[in-house]
């Protein structure tokens, strides 16, 4: 039998760059695997799904060298419509690729374009909603659909081509946990029942779970591993790629002990109470209610990381404390008054809040502008504005940067041009709504140790799925279920409780799981890098 | 949300009725209903669109926010006729009799001073304008609480559009939450900014600019999405020859006796038209007022 899919040799760069985006990479993928490809942003992972599936060279323009063979047939020269009935390809934002205003529009979608006859559209259509289980969505309006709900529906777009090779773009980028582990699991079940599937994500240690066959390792363009999975450990830097903790652990141990720097933010004595919500309830227009009867104080030193499922009810939560929302019920005080006397704009002098995709905020011609643009809203001075901006480009390295446009920058430096518009402030209460999505596992760890170096906030607020930020930075977590507050305390508290994290849909990682076994000598939550030198001594 | 409408299933007589059937209606009543001047008419088409919106069953508190932001459109828009008095002057009228002078008046800001005729020409024109743009507004605003919003672009298709402009008005209607969504995104991050768009202030041009915090980020995002959008739909054999649509739509009794009642409309409305009925019409008490 021919292999699916074969690689040889295949070179890209971009007719509007420099450098090429590819270098000789060759791989094959053999039916029945799960092929894993890692690296850091930007190392050309999706330029090499774009060439397999055709979209290169027929969407994106530039140098192609190499082949691509599918079942031992060049496919240069082929047509979409010919790749795309053998290659399947969900893209990273299912909110973008998914086409249809109602789930069976979407699903039908590119067998309408291929004209096959009404009848067979709806057999298949039927057939791959009732294989991922969701018949019962097929009618259901696809914009009013869950993170999950709308993965399974593009996946279910590509299936019903029938295509015997998928190609996954971060699939899980927009997943709570459980949904990840659901999406994970119907991977495997795809390639054991034949297909090749070819999995890009950055959250390798969820991915190694389903026990992936290959593993490709890349950087700037270039193979670094090519292998079993086995290899990967050994090949990759822990530093760059999430690994589980007990691999990071043991690579760790080898070397030197890592300098670890607390956090400046320290909790005093007298503890002042800066945002208090007493008996909060809220919901949407005629929806449901989304938090119910919540009660909490955020209290100077504070770091307090909130995890929850989604539609828990958390981002509701952190626009209530900014203004954005007014409760229904309860109130919310800011340093003793209540935010239904205050205006956003008063808010935002004790309380930033960064949005989780810089792209919803930046509009400025410069970076020194997009700086500017909060201190001036607030009403400060020239000299006050100026020395906001110098030291929020010196905290966040963007020296150098300040007569670009933001538009043209990296997603990276957008990400840290965001924060620094929230510094540039001087707001004292630092809230952050996924501060790593869309950020490779290298960046965003340099970003928080970064935030919590800073000398200005008197506490920080972070809205994530990732138990392993709150493992790695809080002090504090609190745990969100249905609206209400499942929990609420010190991390090797609230985080040892393994059936209320069930109950609450997060699922605990291996760093947590490291963390809690070694929490008698350790006394307190750390990363896995500082565990490795503790198992030594 | 700036822009939100959310499809209902409602058992109507309206939503009963084939889409392509209903969209032919709608063009019949705005192409006729802008033939005239005469309000008595237009007021027909007004009970016409009305009466379709009631049977829609479509309640204010659904429709509330599009009907205010059209209605301030619409009023600002005749207001502005009226002040300026152009618009009917030497098309739906040719003589003016005076009912009051109003000044001079002076404009805030800019300090021009002018006088305000009020004539029974004018007045009727405005109000005629009014009514024909809330007959359009209630004919169109019924159309997205009704329309399956998967059924646009075989209800295109239908109307002999061709495949890729069908797909292209089906598509339209499917990321206009999204929009309003990022939008609403935007807002948000801005605000926490401290910008205060309610506070807005300085001319027209000023105004504008300082929007851009709003403008900027959701065009670019629009755009950015837009190259996924064309991704998803050439990796899924968009465009490459005529394609099936699944949706099968069939023009039942009722549909067929909507199309015949539209064409009667606009024959007779174009009919009427060149024959010179239905122009501006300013009733007796009106003009004894200006005597």
């Amino acid at each position: 039998m021919e292999i699916p899919l074969i690689v040889e040799h295949l070179s890209f760069r971009y007719r509007t760059r420099q450098e090429p985006a590819l270098r000789d990479v060759s791989f094959m993928l053999e039916a029945g695997q799960v092929f894993l490809v890692a690296g850091s942003s930007g190392c050309g992972k999706t330029t090499l799904i774009r060439c397999i599936n055709g979209l290169i060279p027929h969407s994106y323009k530039g140098e192609l060298e190499g082949r691509v063979l599918l079942y031992g047939e060049d496919m240069s020269g082929k047509p979409l419509s010919v790749i795309s009935q053998i290659v399947g390809t969900v893209l990273q934002d299912p909110e973008r690729q998914i086409l249809g205003s109602r789930v069976v529009n979407e699903v039908a979608f590119g067998l309408e374009n291929l004209g096959l006859p009404r009848d067979e559209i709806l057999a298949r259509v039927d057939a791959a909603l009732a294989y991922l289980d969701i018949s019962h969505l097929r009618d259901r309006e696809t914009f009013y659909l869950s993170g999950g709900e709308k993965q399974k529906v593009a996946l279910a777009g590509v299936l019903a081509m029938q295509p015997s090779i998928l190609l996954l773009d971060e699939p899980l980028a927009s997943l709570d946990p459980v949904s990840a582990q659901e999406a994970l699991r119907l991977i495997r079940r795809l390639a054991d029942e034949g297909r090749a599937v070819l999995i890009i994500e950055h959250r390798v240690e969820d991915v190694l779970k389903i026990n992936p066959e290959m593993a490709l390792f890349m950087v700037d363009g270039e193979v670094r591993y090519l292998g079993p999975t086995s290899g990967l450990e050994a090949a990759v830097d822990y530093h760059e790629v999430k690994l589980p903790a007990p691999m990071i652990i043991e690579k760790a141990r080898h070397d030197p002990p890592p300098t670890y720097l607390p956090p400046l933010l320290v909790r005093k004595e007298e503890r002042a109470s800066l945002v208090e919500f007493e008996n909060v309830s809220f919901a949407y227009e005629d929806g449901p209610t989304v938090l119910q009867d919540v009660n909490f104080t955020i209290r100077q030193g504070d770091i307090i990381a909130v995890l929850g499922p989604n539609g828990a009810g958390k981002t509701t939560l952190v626009k209530h404390a900014i203004g954005l929302l007014k409760p229904r019920e309860g109130r919310v005080r800011l340093e003793g008054k209540d935010t239904r006397e205050l205006s956003v704009a008063q808010i935002a002098h004790v309380i930033g809040y960064v949005f989780q995709s810089p792209s919803h905020m930046l509009f400025a011609p410069t970076v020194h502008d997009e700086l500017a643009f909060g201190p001036k809203n607030l009403g400060y001075d020239q000299t006050t504005i100026e020395e906001g901006v110098t030291q929020a480009v010196d905290i966040l390295n963007l020296g150098g940067l300040e007569n670009y446009s933001p538009l043209a920058l990296s997603f990276g430096q957008q990400k840290r041009v965001s924060i620094a518009a929230i510094l540039a402030m001087r707001s004292r209460v630092l809230v952050m709504d996924e501060p790593n999505a869309g950020q490779d596992y290298k960046n965003y760890m340099a970003f928080m140790d970064a935030i919590l170096q800073l000398p200005y906030f008197d506490a920080i607020l972070f809205i994530t799925h990732d138990v392993d930020l709150a493992v790695c930075y809080a002090n504090r977590v609190l745990l969100l279920h249905e609206g209400r507050i499942a929990a609420d305390g010190p991390p090797a508290e609230v985080l040892a409780d393994a059936a209320l994290l069930k109950r609450c849909r997060v699922v605990p990682t291996s760093l947590l799981a490291a963390n809690l076994e070694m929490l008698p000598r350790t006394g307190r939550f750390m990363r896995a890098e500082l565990l490795a030198h503790v198992r030594q001594t | 949300m700036l822009i939100a409408w959310k499809y209902r299933e409602r058992n109507t007589v309206i939503q009963r009725l084939d889409p392509r059937a209903r969209i032919i209606f709608m063009l019949s009543i705005l192409v006729s209903v802008i033939q005239f001047w005469d309000l008595r008419v237009i007021l027909g088409f007004l009970a016409v669109a009305l009466g379709q919106y009631f049977l829609a069953r479509l309640t204010w508190r659904e429709t509330r926010r599009p009907w205010m932001v059209i209605s301030f459109i619409i009023v600002f828009l005749t207001i502005l006729t009226f002040l300026t008095g152009r618009g009917g002057v030497g098309t739906a009228y040719h003589e003016e009799h005076l009912l009051a002078r109003l000044g001079p008046l002076s404009l805030p800001i800019v300090g021009w001073s002018f006088t305000l005729d009020i004539t029974a020409e004018k007045t009727v024109f405005a109000i005629s304008q009014m009514a024909r743009m809330f007959a359009i507004t209630a004919m169109a605003i019924t159309i997205p609480y009704t329309i399956d919003p998967g059924l646009y672009g075989a209800t295109f298709r239908g109307l002999g559009l061709p495949d890729k402009f069908a797909y292209a008005m089906d598509l339209a209607f499917r990321y206009v939450p999204t929009l309003g969504r990022d939008f609403s995104i935007t807002l948000d991050a801005q605000r926490a900014r401290g910008y205060e768009v309610e506070k807005l202030s300085g001319g027209i041009i000023s105004q504008i600019r300082k929007l851009a915090p709003l403008l900027v980020p959701v065009t670019i995002n629009a755009i950015v999405g837009a190259e996924d959008v064309i991704d998803a739909m050439d990796l899924r054999c968009f465009g490459i020859g005529p394609r099936t649509w699944m949706q099968k739509l069939q023009y039942k009794r009722a549909d067929k006796a909507l199309i015949l009642t539209a064409v009667l409309i606009f024959a007779l409305s174009t009919a009427a038209s060149i024959m010179g009925l239905g122009r501006l019409w300013v009733p007796g008490f009106v003009l004894a007022w200006a005597k």
